[in-house]
């Protein structure tokens, strides 16, 4: 038998008989597409997170955070909590062991950043000289925050890039003055590039002040909400965690039946927290889309079905001029299998576009996930092959005489 | 080189009705002739047609293939023989539709593994007189022309025997003298032609002629004057001319 032959006139055969193949082939594409949409969404979202989250959070990280947090959505919930203070924190420097470092937390929520006739609007975040090395984040021009800063209450600001371009285009930002609502600050440095966070903050549009002056000079409040340790020895994070656990409980004055009124975030949390955002953006939204693509395996069955029986007289003729049983059934798994592998390229082109479109026009970089070209290629010929055996045994079991006469 | 002994085929169930299509019939053809089989509808001819082109198996006697006997080969193996010994014309013709001459005659060459494939086919379009015609597909083609294509595929295997039911049944007394020509020169050629037809005349063509009835061989005779198509169709062209 000739393979080759067969293979191309299979693709002769579904030329010919364009509503079907195009019916075949929209079965597969609709499967496909919306399969490599949600799997390279997922693990575009999952790769950004682990990174995103490897950058802010390494395992030598202890987050505190006011209030307690929604583990679900990885975001701690809107609480008016006001009880964790910084001297909480500087307790737990002084009584837990193996702590390097901390930055404390504190956020504004929008206000306006004035500079001439330039106006931008952006939350403003509490620093502290330490916040250099805690965040990993430092400045590519002007310099950081002193200690110096934080105890003169100093009305110095951190700016990111994309402010600066904003605000001053192409001139020098160090040394200028800004407002921050109605209050004069000076420009101090220019903070690197982060990007966009987890939850889609831009980092590049951050404004940082000390948190000293934030609290007393732009929100008047004595507490914060959260604040990020930095552990000497990362194998010992979990056993510090449970230490700063009791530290707080019993600075807040809790009893045996109460429930924190902070959370505690480690990188056992986080890893938790990552592990179940994974499953949603790599196993269970693919899985719906894996619906669409069994329906478009069916399809294919009912249409090859309809097939067979009208091409009865050619099944037999074939059979008549040599074709054995397995060559009947060789060509119809292969019309079978190119037809969705046509679907399943095409939905592959429909879906990495579609997705490239839709991260493009958030501002995230794209990439193509291996699987999805492997899963695109390979779940339609597996597909094909399924859907094309009922009707390609059929057609291999017809008898020629029946068939002929 | 084609020899039935007792050959029998029963339709219908044990216990049901029964029908004899054939009926202890015995017969030997030698390679090189040509022989019409002709008898009444329901007579048997197209059983005995689907069992010497090995489409279908007996219900008892032997067959023997050059002398070989097929009657216990596998499937697979019939399918082989099918292809490379037997080539088949039908009533119908059953050409591939939207499928251009040339696609049709290659197809049992994709069953052999025969390398040039396109290159036999156009040749063997050649042979039906048909060179000019391969690229167009079938329903282009007159009945005449799509029952050559036909014997053009039947033959571009080469095959012993050419095996047609009816071929002519379908045409048109003219294209049915054309296709006879085609075939009576295949068989100078030397190849075995087995012909089955209605026609007495069409069979006058032949040099050996079979009677069948009621399943039953009842008449074989040599054709001492076969007539000769080729020669037939002339005779046409002047009186019309
Ligand atoms: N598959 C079948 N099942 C039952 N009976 C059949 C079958 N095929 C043929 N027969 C019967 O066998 C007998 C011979 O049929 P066959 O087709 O060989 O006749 P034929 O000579 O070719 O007739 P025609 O000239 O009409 O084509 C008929 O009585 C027919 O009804
Ligand atoms: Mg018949």
């Amino acid at each position: 038998m000739n393979k080759y032959k067969i293979i191309t006139s299979s693709f002769r055969i579904l030329r010919r008989n364009k509503l079907n193949t195009f019916f075949m082939i929209l079965g597969i594409v609709i499967g496909i597409a919306a399969l490599s949409i949600t799997f390279s969404m997922g693990k575009g979202a999952e790769k950004q997170l682990t990174e995103k989250v490897k950058n802010l959070f390494s395992p030598n990280n202890i987050l505190i955070t006011s209030g307690r947090v929604e583990l679900e959505s990885g975001r701690s919930s809107e609480s008016s909590v006001t009880n964790l203070k910084i001297e909480d924190i500087e307790a737990i420097m002084n009584e837990v062991h193996g702590i390097t470092m901390y930055a404390p937390i504190q956020v504004t929520p929008d206000r306006d950043v004035i500079f001439g006739n330039k106006n931008i609007s952006t939350a403003i975040n509490g620093g502290t000289a330490e916040g250099e090395l805690v965040w990993r984040r430092s400045v590519i021009a002007g310099e950081y925050f002193t200690k110096a800063d934080e105890k003169s209450l100093a009305r110095v600001a951190l700016i990111g890039t994309k402010i600066a371009k904003k605000l001053f285009e192409n001139s020098n930002p160090i040394g200028e003055q800004i407002r921050i609502g109605a209050v004069p600050f000076t420009v101090k440095g220019v903070l690197e590039e982060k990007g966009i966070d987890p939850h889609g903050t831009d980092l590049d549009m951050n404004v940082i002040v000390p948190i000293t002056t934030l609290m007393s000079r732009l929100m008047n409040v004595n507490y914060i909400i959260g604040a990020k340790l930095e552990v000497e020895d990362a194998s010992q994070t979990e056993d510090i965690a449970i230490k700063v656990t009791s530290v707080l409980r019993e600075r807040h004055s809790l009893n045996n039946n109460e429930t924190n009124d902070f959370s505690i975030v480690t990188p056992v949390v986080v890893k938790e927290i990552i592990g179940k955002m994974n499953r949603v953006f790599t196993l269970f939204l693919p899985l719906i889309s894996g619906i669409a693509l069994v329906v478009g395996g069916v399809v294919i069955v009912v249409i090859m079905l309809m097939s067979v029986s009208r091409r009865v007289s050619e099944i037999g003729l074939r059979k008549a001029l040599g074709a054995r049983p397995k060559d009947i059934m060789f060509q119809f798994l292969v019309e079978a299998s190119v037809v969705s592998l046509l679907g399943g390229i095409l939905g592959l082109a429909i879906g990495l576009t579609g997705t490239w479109i839709f991260l493009f026009s958030r501002g995230l970089t794209f990439f193509i996930p291996w699987q999805t070209i492997l899963f695109g290629v390979l779940f339609p010929v597996i597909i094909g092959i399924v859907a094309g055996i009922i009707p390609a045994r059929k057609a291999a079991q017809m008898d020629p005489i029946e068939a002929l006469s | 080189m084609i020899q039935l002994k007792n050959i029998s085929k029963i339709y219908g169930k044990d216990g049901g009705q029964q029908i004899k299509a054939l009926d202890n019939a015995s017969l030997t053809i030698d390679k090189g002739e040509f022989v019409a089989i002709i008898g009444a509808s329901g007579s048997g001819k197209s059983t005995m047609m689907n069992i010497l082109g090995m489409l279908d198996r007996p219900t008892s006697g032997e067959y023997y293939l050059e002398n070989k006997e097929v009657s216990t080969l596998t499937d697979d193996e019939l399918a082989h023989i099918r292809n490379k010994k037997i080539g088949f014309v039908f009533q119908k013709f059953h050409l591939l539709p939207k499928t251009t001459a040339e696609e049709n005659v290659e197809l049992p060459l994709i069953y052999s593994d025969r390398k040039n494939t396109h290159t036999l086919a156009i040749e063997a379009l050649g042979k039906v007189g048909l060179s000019n015609r391969s690229k167009h597909r079938t329903n282009e083609l007159s009945g005449g022309q799509q029952q050559r294509v036909a014997i053009a595929r039947a033959l571009v295997n080469e095959p012993e025997v050419i095996l047609g039911d009816e071929p002519t049944g379908n045409l048109d007394s003219k294209s049915g003298l054309e296709v006879v020509g085609v075939l009576q020169e295949l068989n100078r050629s030397g190849k075995t032609i087995i012909l089955i037809t209605h026609s007495s005349e069409i069979a006058e063509h032949a040099n050996r002629v079979i009677r069948i009835h009621d399943g039953k061989i009842t008449e074989d005779y040599k054709v001492e004057q076969p007539l000769d198509a080729r020669a037939e169709l002339a005779e046409l062209e002047k009186t019309n001319n």
